[in-house]
């Protein structure tokens, strides 16, 4: 309970911050849009009010105060920032060397001025899971950060957005790997069932302790609560280690884990591992895993696709090729999934814009709407953050895009990108995109 | 289907024996055209590609030809296919520049000689080589199969149909393949002992340029039956030549060797040619466009990228062509990034097929033409179009069951 208490606390410190930022806001209103919602709503020549970066209405007739800073989105469309699930990019190092460090925690290592940040803005997405890389047995704490900012503190909208487990082993066999991280977990969770055997027995004790003593001292009350709160202080668990604490907080729930399958063979181990140890879980899915599909819909657990949809496989024995579209073989399954981008200069071309993959998925199959979804609330609800962000709603952050055209479109690009209430991006000033666009450099004086 | 209400035992023969061996069968010669009927395909949109699209349109194809195009053709005997008023028909694809014809993508490169040009890559090809099932998948139905960039003088492309038979060569003897950039120099210099037989020059780009110079001089003094022949029909206009080059001086240096000498290359790569598109413009140099990792800034030989290169290009006054191993998304980011949108469907048809001077077969959709065609199932620029199937030489390939 106390655990849960400062936990929310922390979330309220932060969320407080992050308003304190935005204090001196003005209204912004967006007006004469369509607005795709996301709650599957379409308003047309709709107003989205924001203030301290919160949207304070949405829908066709709003009140628009008349200090409001209006931006006139005639035939322009607007919808929620894309939230992208899973991303190892925006970091200066996403793997650490040493195989078991769920402590490190990523907001360490985030690098606002990275260029991920910087595409994200261009391209519409406004929250980011920031997660460890691949390559780490155990590999630390992700965050689920807004896109916009300066300084990571000013980012962080949850900073306990779960502990990186990679089955991939680095070096060595399979066996090997699993055998150390069962291991790993299997002490953790016996240090801690310990720790909780300790303190149930302590305050057993107590409790008999104190009602001993208020049966005979029933008149001294000060003196006796005095005394109980020195009781506390001495009965309290010994120091407990940065990687206990790390994964006490993963075996009691209070942080998730999430789990990288490269091969259809490592879902299985997951789904041993997630029921084993109780764990709370989202599956980062390499491509391979599609051969698990049935059973990761049995799971219904969130799950992230790999950045290459669309690949072709080598059947091992006949060496025949085949065209795996990954988004199609899982909607067919029936699993909910979310897109993540690659990095720029994959070879995959487009994949390294959320849009592009949720057009992807609408060119094997997918409603326009199912795609928009497994870029906005979807993620949102995956990162349980759907309080804040993925929809346009009333009471939500002020978290919006607005496009030149309809969603999806070839021609449509992203024409502004709004955060916390805060115009974070604008094509019309982008220099770069207007040099890659013109070829042209800009004047130097 | 009406056979197989005729009694219940007869139903049963059917349906377990005779259905499926049927099936096979008209699958079967369905797929390989044994009878070589003549269909007639309607669509909602055809882009010709040579003209206003048609719409709707329909298509007469037979023997491996499209025999009539318009937007009703007469259909005498032939069979119709109804695709629906989503579907769009264009003509297939075409790479100007390409290696998925040779084992698994991998180029064809001489390393023991720097200037090799009666090499034939006609003799490289792999008939059944994946890279070439998966462009054809993509659209592509026709492909240049050029030698590498290792050598300077790399030998003769050839022209090959897609669909992986023998039979689809349409030129052995194409076009001339030059490289006028770092790699021929790249891979020498990581050879480290000078004394190693190895060992061969050029190391740098003064060196790449030398042997060419060179190697065309020789080329003006030497007889019509010597080793040179082929490079002499480029220098006599007999013969075309590319030229792979990236950065804005090599394309320079280009401009200059043609001063000295008589011939005029397509450019191949060209990454930087944005930067000196005046210069490229008044000596006519067309420019096939290499595909650039999607989102990145730098290209190969840490050239400047401009996305918009064949916009900017197209807007100077240059022939562009598009070139990779997914064509219709090079032409869908190419439009994206400010090309026009017929220049973009044409970057990637009817303008390559006139690169390499097959224009009277391939590229459009147009009557006595070879029935190469996509059908999509929209728009060919839009990322949300997927291909429905493609067909070679009046053969379908890949097709689907759609609704």
């Amino acid at each position: 309970m106390l655990q849960r208490l400062r936990f929310s606390c922390c979330f309220v410190l932060i969320a407080t911050f992050a308003c304190a930022t935005v204090m001196a806001q003005k209204p912004l209103a967006i007006q004469n849009a369509t607005i795709i919602t996301g709650t599957g709503e379409t308003i047309e020549n709709g107003t989205v009010l924001f203030r301290d970066g919160k949207i304070q209405a949405v829908g066709k007739k709003v009140k628009v105060p008349v200090a409001a800073r209006i931006i006139d989105a005639t035939d322009h469309y607007v919808i929620p920032g894309m939230v992208e699930a899973h991303s190892s990019s925006g970091m200066s190092q996403a793997n650490e060397t040493n195989q078991i460090v769920p402590y490190v925690t990523v907001i360490d290592g985030i690098d606002p001025m990275n260029s991920y940040f910087r595409q994200a803005r261009r391209n519409g997405i406004t929250t980011v899971r920031i997660s460890p890389g691949n390559s780490t047995m155990i590999g630390g704490q992700a965050a689920v950060i807004k896109t916009g900012g300066e300084f990571i503190d000013e980012m962080v909208v949850d900073g306990v957005a779960g502990i990186k487990i990679s089955l991939r082993p680095v070096s060595g066999s399979r066996m090997a790997h699993l055998a150390r991280l069962r291991k790993t977990l299997k002490d953790a969770k016996e240090k801690l069932e310990e720790k909780e055997e300790k303190e149930k027995k302590a305050e057993d004790k107590e409790k008999k302790d104190d009602d001993k003593k208020s049966a005979a001292k029933q008149d001294d009350d000060k003196k006796d609560e005095k005394k109980t709160e020195d009781k506390n202080k001495v009965s309290s668990p010994a120091a407990l280690s940065e990687l206990d604490k790390a994964m006490n907080a993963l075996l009691s729930g209070k942080n998730s884990a999430i789990i990288y399958c490269e091969k259809a063979m490592d879902v299985g181990q997951a789904l041993r591992l997630i029921k084993e140890f109780d764990l709370k879980a989202s599956l980062v899915l390499g491509r391979d895993c599609h051969k698990a599909a049935k059973e990761i819909a049995a799971s219904k657990l969130p799950v992230i696709l790999d950045p290459t949809l669309v690949y072709w496989e080598e059947d091992p024995r006949t060496r025949e090729e085949k065209k795996i579209v990954l988004p199609k073989i899982y909607r067919d399954a029936g699993v909910d999934f979310v897109f993540q981008t690659n990095r720029p200069g994959s070879s995959t071309i487009g994949s390294n814009y959320m849009w592009y993959q949720a057009a992807t998925g609408v060119k094997y199959g997918m409603t326009e709407e199912e795609a928009l979804a497994a870029v906005t609330s979807l993620p949102a609800k995956f990162l349980n953050v759907d309080k804040f962000v993925g929809t346009i709603e009333k009471g939500k952050d002020a978290d919006v895009v607005i496009l030149s055209g309809k969603p999806l479109d070839l021609n449509t690009w992203v024409e502004t990108t709004i955060v916390g209430g805060e115009i974070v991006y604008e094509k019309e000033k982008d220099e770069q995109l207007k040099r890659l666009l013109t070829g042209e450099e800009k004047d130097s004086e | 289907m009406g056979n197989s209400q005729r009694t219940n035992n007869m139903k049963f023969e059917f349906t377990k024996r005779i259905l499926p061996c049927l099936t096979i069968v008209l699958v079967a010669a369905f797929a390989s055209n044994i009878f070589a009927q003549a269909v007639v395909y309607k669509a909602g949109t055809i882009h010709t590609m040579a003209g206003e699209p048609l719409t709707p349109g329909q298509i007469l194809v037979e023997d491996g030809k499209i025999k009539a195009i318009g937007k009703s053709v007469k259909s005498g005997n032939a069979k119709t296919v109804d695709l629906g008023d989503d579907a769009v028909i264009m003509p297939g694809l075409i790479d100007a520049y390409s290696q998925a014809a040779f084992y698994n993508g991998g180029s064809a490169d001489e390393i023991t000689n720097e200037v090799t040009p009666n090499f034939k890559a006609v003799h490289s090809i792999d008939w059944s080589s994946r890279t070439l099932r998966r462009v054809l998948e993509n659209g592509t139905t026709t492909v240049n199969a050029c030698p590498g960039t290792q050598n300077v003088v790399a030998g003769i492309s050839a022209i090959v149909k897609t669909d992986g038979s023998q039979e689809s060569v349409m030129n052995d003897d194409a076009v001339m393949l030059a490289s006028l950039c770092n790699d021929p120099a790249s891979r020498n210099r990581s050879r480290s002992r000078p004394d190693s037989i190895y060992v061969r020059q050029p190391t740098n780009r003064m060196g790449v340029v030398w042997i060419l110079r060179n190697t065309f001089q020789k080329t003006t003094k030497a007889g019509d039956d010597s080793e040179l022949t082929n490079l002499k029909q480029v220098l006599d206009g007999k013969r075309k030549l590319m030229m792979v080059s990236r950065m804005s001086y090599d394309l320079n240096t280009i401009g200059s060797l043609t001063d000295e000498f008589d011939f005029s290359p397509i450019i191949v790569g060209g990454h930087e040619a944005y930067k000196i598109k005046s210069i490229l413009a008044e000596r006519k140099f067309p420019v096939i466009l290499q595909s650039n990792p999607a989102g990145t800034t730098t290209g190969r030989e840490g050239s400047e990228l401009c996305w918009n290169n064949a916009g900017v290009l197209h807007q100077a006054g240059i022939t562009v062509a598009l070139s990779g191993s997914n064509l219709l998304a090079e032409a869908q980011f190419a439009h994206r990034h400010g090309l026009d949108r017929d220049v973009a469907l044409a970057a990637v048809t009817s303008t390559p097929a006139k690169m390499l001077g097959i224009e009277q077969q391939v590229g459009t959709l147009e009557a006595n033409k070879d029935a190469d065609l996509i059908v999509l199932n929209g728009d060919p620029l839009e990322f949300t179009t997927s291909i429905r199937w493609v067909m070679v030489n009046g053969k379908t390939i890949g097709q689907k069951k759609d609704k």
